[in-house]
């Protein structure tokens, strides 16, 4: 039966061609959709996650209450033990340190006394081994200006309005005058290799990116971290898996009563992401509700068109004797399997350009002129798994039920009509 | 006129389909206009809400002033001169003074900027009546954020240090004598509102100023050497800079929505040719051009975005208006990250809007009504009048 | 009878007053207790920080009070930071970076090493009595020792404190203790003075507090180890020339 019907649909190419063809469209522009919507709506959030929240993150009890000061004397002591045993109990999660922290630039004249000085927020992150995310995930590769990535220990980029002020250039010499992690002077000299723009003030403005382990040394910070972020490895932020880890994780390793001890906050205890979070969420529920309901119809139209288009066709098979039953069922299946290979084909076609989309993202930095706001520029869709099964939901049922509803007119029919109406 | 009445005919005829049509049609056009007009809302509002609390007709900056580096503040005041201290008089132009200092909320030390500003003005929102009040401590009003964030209340007594304009120590009580929400973080965040005269007292600095305030229609072309005029377009970038990247976002959504609605037209359309040869055929032997019929046709499925519009109204306009009067709440804050946004948006829907949303429906969808029937004048009139196609 | 009454009303503070010496005078022996043509000592600063107490070991070689040299001698990651004071300016130099920083502006109301001192307060090196006018207001009695009780109000603008109450030992003309206030009064720092010994003729005290008395905390030690007074000190040592030394 089945390969009957596909024979059928392969030889008529006026039954399958273009129902299908309008079935694949609809799912893809659905399945598109809900990606771009699902990822731009992620991104502002992706955004913070990665610039400074994490999905969740790891600090001491009083940083958490200090962290507008950037508090590195109540910074995490023995992260490499701690982050090992997350590296084993969470798996799940990519686990990453960082430090920031405030302090002065210092630019030497050739003589070696101060030139140029000015306020700095530095960012110690792990910038040289091998395998470092990071440098993705700051999105810094693409943000350089001048020069180049730092290659070795002691260099530094900082950023190009901020080194337009200092009078600094690629391969100069700066000092970083900040406090210890126990409130010593530190002092200590990078070179700096090249600059960025981040396209936002907060960071634009006097941001120094140096490697983690230099800022250790400098700071005193031995085996020490301001902060631990962690990513899932999906990519994406999941609220409940969160919430699960951020109770587990402070259940077993924060104590109330030590103001060092370690304590988790999920990226929605965190300002007010949480409330960006649930705006997502619905933002996203709704946009793929109407979405699934506009697709619905515009394909239920579809299933109508095609009943009407094989109006003849079936008179003739009702005049051959065939039963009515026969034919509706029939119709049906047809449509079952054109809607599978609709589907399929939108599903796959959608996801190709959501991937592209996800991958290439648009940029919109161009329009976005010397931006005043920390934003991402880059708008990019997001494949989730709804994203494979969502096309399916208007791409099948809808060109189903179009049939189904076309199809009662076969009922109708009266078979002394037949032979007139196929005669004209 | 004729092919109107015929395009109307055809489609009430077809009954269910052309309605799932219109109702998909109808959908794009409500939710372009219901997304622009929320955009437009937030804009307006968030513009608005920056004037009122903020900006008034724009600001003159004393020459030093850098609102992004607090370490400018001990050099960017100036003393006012008389064709200021006249306008502050009129009312035109209110003086702020900002400086650095230190709140010890609890033993925990927190630096803040001091603002002092006119406690009679009016035309800033900012409730500075409330620093007119007989207390042993120095008046001071803060932002809900502010509060928050130092778990501050109305009543609240705390030290408040700072240095003179000689760098002399100084440290005085302060009381807190109201909180106020805004959706203004810039006035809100990590400062104190004062009286400009106490604030002067403190500084050492008489008729002194940091930022000078214009009235609305204060006339903005008189230069004050020492000072430079900010006009609104530059202070409010930041908003602009927000509305832009959300429209973007926005713009790809009911453009993709739209091709949705194109798809269903353009597929009833192809159907109709289809089905309606002998029509076709017909048409011509009447006499009609195959111009003439292209149009027929083309009408009859533009007159869906028609429909769609009348359509649209009947469940739009009682939302919009429902949503334009009640607003939309969104349950966040946005000064809370430093976005200027009300927790209720109004939508701010206008005819322009309205009007530039439906030219380019109908136009569209026209275009793409026209793109199946242009296969019409390639038929051979009598195959089509036996309803058999080329 | 009512007459003398008044009288003896308006006199009797005049001439409890007059029992009290001259404010300034004072201050003037304190300086000359405490003021030498040069003064070498090594001290030890206690901070109280939020991991533990830090120890810094430094030796500060002095001339007057408008040049001053100090090297920091412990814990290692201080050792060999010099700092150089001449005048109103301050150079800092960390042989970690060889490099010779000024400080000034607003790096100047930075903590010292953490400390609950500024630099500015350490750059403080202006003559009191040139800014402030000095009033015995009372006596008093610190840990056994006798002391006046001297308000100090500022004469001119240019200080940090305009007012200051030092508590000086009456027989060592040593102080020990100091309160600085805000201008509407308001208590900043206090200063403690421990400790007061003998030291070629001087009284000198061994141990100084310092608190900032807004912040929570424990405030400051200052330790002095060993002094010296009135040694030779080779000019050279004040430039910046020295520091890299």
């Amino acid at each position: 039966m089945i390969r009957f019907i596909i024979k059928g649909l392969l030889r008529d190419s006026h039954r399958s061609i273009l129902p299908i063809i309008v079935v694949s469209l609809g799912v893809m522009l659905t399945v598109l959709m809900n990606a771009w919507i699902t990822g731009v709506m992620g991104d502002s959030i992706e955004f913070s996650a990665k610039f400074s929240s994490g999905h969740v993150k790891i600090m001491t009890r009083s940083y958490a209450e200090n962290t507008a000061q950037n508090p590195i004397d109540l910074s995490l002591s023995n992260a490499s033990e701690l982050e090992a045993s997350l590296n084993t109990e969470y798996p799940d999660l990519t686990w990453v340190e960082r430090i920031t922290f405030g302090g002065l630039i210092d630019s030497p004249d050739e003589n070696g006394e101060t030139k140029a000085q000015g306020p700095a927020l530095g960012m110690g992150i792990d910038l040289l081994s091998e395998n470092s995310e990071e440098i993705d995930r700051l999105n810094i590769r693409n943000s350089l200006k001048r020069g180049n990535f730092p290659q070795n220990p002691g260099e530094v980029l900082i950023s190009e309005q901020f080194s337009q002020k200092l009078g600094v250039n690629p391969g100069d010499e700066i000092t970083l005058i900040s406090s210890t992690m126990y409130g010593s002077m530190a002092i200590a000299n990078f070179k700096v290799s090249g600059t960025v723009a981040f396209g936002f003030a907060a960071m634009d403005r006097g941001a120094v990116i140096a490697d983690i382990e230099d800022i250790r040394l400098a700071l005193d910070m031995y085996d020490a971290t301001g902060e631990i972020l962690g990513f899932f490895n999906e990519g994406y932020f999941d609220r409940e898996l969160a919430d699960a880890l951020v109770m587990d994780f402070n259940e077993k390793y924060s104590d109330p009563n030590d103001e060092f001890s370690p304590q988790m906050v999920s990226l929605t205890d965190q300002g007010s992401l949480s409330m960006m979070v649930s705006y997502a969420e619905n933002m996203t529920g709704i946009i793929a509700f109407i979405f699934i309901l506009v697709m619905s119809i515009v394909l239920w139209n579809a299933g109508l068109l095609s009943g009407l288009r094989r109006y003849g066709e079936v008179g003739l098979r009702l005049a051959i004797g065939e039963e009515k039953g026969h034919i509706y069922r029939s119709l049906i299946s047809e449509s079952v399997v054109i809607g599978i290979i609709g589907s399929t084909t939108g599903t796959m076609l959608g996801l190709f350009f959501a991937y592209i989309l996800q991958t290439k993202g648009l940029d919109i930095s161009g329009m976005m002129d010397d931006a005043k706001i920390m934003m991402p520029t880059i708008m990019r869709a997001r494949i989730t798994t709804e994203t494979y099964y969502l096309g399916f939901i208007p791409g099948l049922f809808s060109t189903v039920l179009g049939t189904m509803l076309s199809g009662i007119g076969i009922y109708k029919r009266q078979t002394a009509q037949l032979f007139k109406e196929l005669e004209t | 006129m004729l092919a109107f009445k015929l395009a109307f005919r055809n489609l009430m005829g077809a009954g269910l389909r052309t309605w799932l049509n219109v109702i998909i049609l109808s959908l794009a056009f409500v939710m372009i206009i219901w997304f622009k007009g929320m955009l437009d809302g937030w804009d307006r509002e968030a513009k608005m809400d920056s004037i009122a609390w903020e900006y008034g007709g724009g600001e003159y900056w004393q020459k030093d002033y850098d609102p992004l580096d607090a370490f400018t503040l001990t050099e960017s005041h100036s003393k006012l001169n008389r064709d200021q201290l006249n306008e502050i008089d009129k009312g035109n132009l209110i003086p702020v003074l900002i400086s650095q200092g230190t709140i010890y909320p609890d033993g925990r030390m927190q630096t803040i900027l001091i603002k002092g500003i006119d406690k009679n003005q009016s035309f800033l929102k900012l409730p500075t009546a409330r620093l007119d009040t007989m207390i042993n401590e120095i008046p001071a009003i803060i932002g809900a954020n502010m509060a928050k964030t130092n778990r501050l209340e109305v009543g609240d007594i705390m030290t408040l240090r700072w240095r003179d304009v000689n760098g002399t120590f100084d440290a005085n009580e302060i009381q807190i004598t109201d909180i106020f929400q805004t959706n203004v973080p810039s006035v809100d965040g990590g400062q104190i509102w004062i009286d400009i005269d106490r604030h002067r007292e403190m500084m050492l600095m008489p008729d002194e100023a940091t930022i000078l305030v214009c009235n609305s229609d204060f006339r903005q072309d008189i230069i004050y050497e020492g000072w430079d005029f900010k006009d609104l377009d530059f202070l409010l970038k930041e908003i602009d800079e927000i509305i832009k990247t959300k429209s973007i976002g926005g713009s790809t959504f009911y453009f993709i929505l739209l091709m949705l609605a194109w798809l269903a037209i353009f597929d009833t359309q192809v159907l109709s040719i289809f089905r309606r040869q002998k029509e076709i055929g017909t048409y011509i032997a009447m006499g009609m051009t195959k111009r003439q019929v292209v149009g027929i046709f083309t009408v009859e499925g533009a007159m869906h975005s028609i429909l769609a519009v009348f359509v649209g109204s009947l469940y739009g306009i009682p939302l919009f208006w429902q949503q334009a009067s009640k607003g939309i709440n969104f349950g966040m804050d946005g000064s809370e990250f430093g976005i200027t946004m009300a927790e209720t948006l109004y939508p701010y829907y206008t005819l322009g809007l309205v009007v530039t949303t439906i030219i380019i429906v109908v136009l569209t969808t026209t275009l793409v009504s026209y793109l199946p029937a242009k296969k019409i004048s390639k038929m051979n009139p009598t195959e089509a009048l036996k309803g058999k196609t080329t | 009878m009512k007459k003398t009454a008044i009288i003896l009303f308006i006199l009797i503070p005049i001439l409890l007053n007059a029992q009290y010496p001259n404010g300034k005078d004072i201050l003037d022996k304190i300086d000359q207790n405490m003021s030498a043509k040069s003064t070498i000592y090594t001290s030890k600063m206690i901070i109280h920080g939020n991991r533990g107490d830090r120890t810094v070991e430094s030796k500060s070689w002095i001339i007057g009070d408008k040049k001053a040299y100090t090297e920091y001698l412990n814990p290692a990651r201080e050792r060999g930071t010099k700092m150089l004071k001449l005048e109103d300016q301050l150079w800092l130099y960390s042989p970690s970076t060889d490099r010779t920083i000024q400080i000034a502006g607003h790096m100047l109301r930075q903590s010292v090493m953490g400390s609950d001192l500024s630099y500015e307060d350490m750059m403080d090196d202006s003559k009191l009595s040139d800014h402030y006018s000095a009033d015995v207001i009372r006596e008093e009695t610190i840990v056994d020792r006798k002391c006046w009780v001297i308000e100090m109000n500022a004469t001119d603008n240019t200080v940090s404190y305009p007012k200051r109450i030092v508590w000086v030992d009456i027989e060592r003309n040593v102080p020990l203790k100091e309160e600085l206030y805000a201008k509407g009064g308001k208590l900043l720092k206090k200063t403690e003075l421990y400790d007061v010994k003998k030291v070629s003729g001087r009284w000198y005290p061994m141990r100084i507090v310092f608190k900032d008395m807004l912040k929570e905390g424990e405030g400051t030690e200052f330790i002095v180890d060993e002094i010296e007074f009135n040694k030779d000190i080779p000019e050279a040592i004040f430039s910046k020339g020295s520091l890299k030394k």
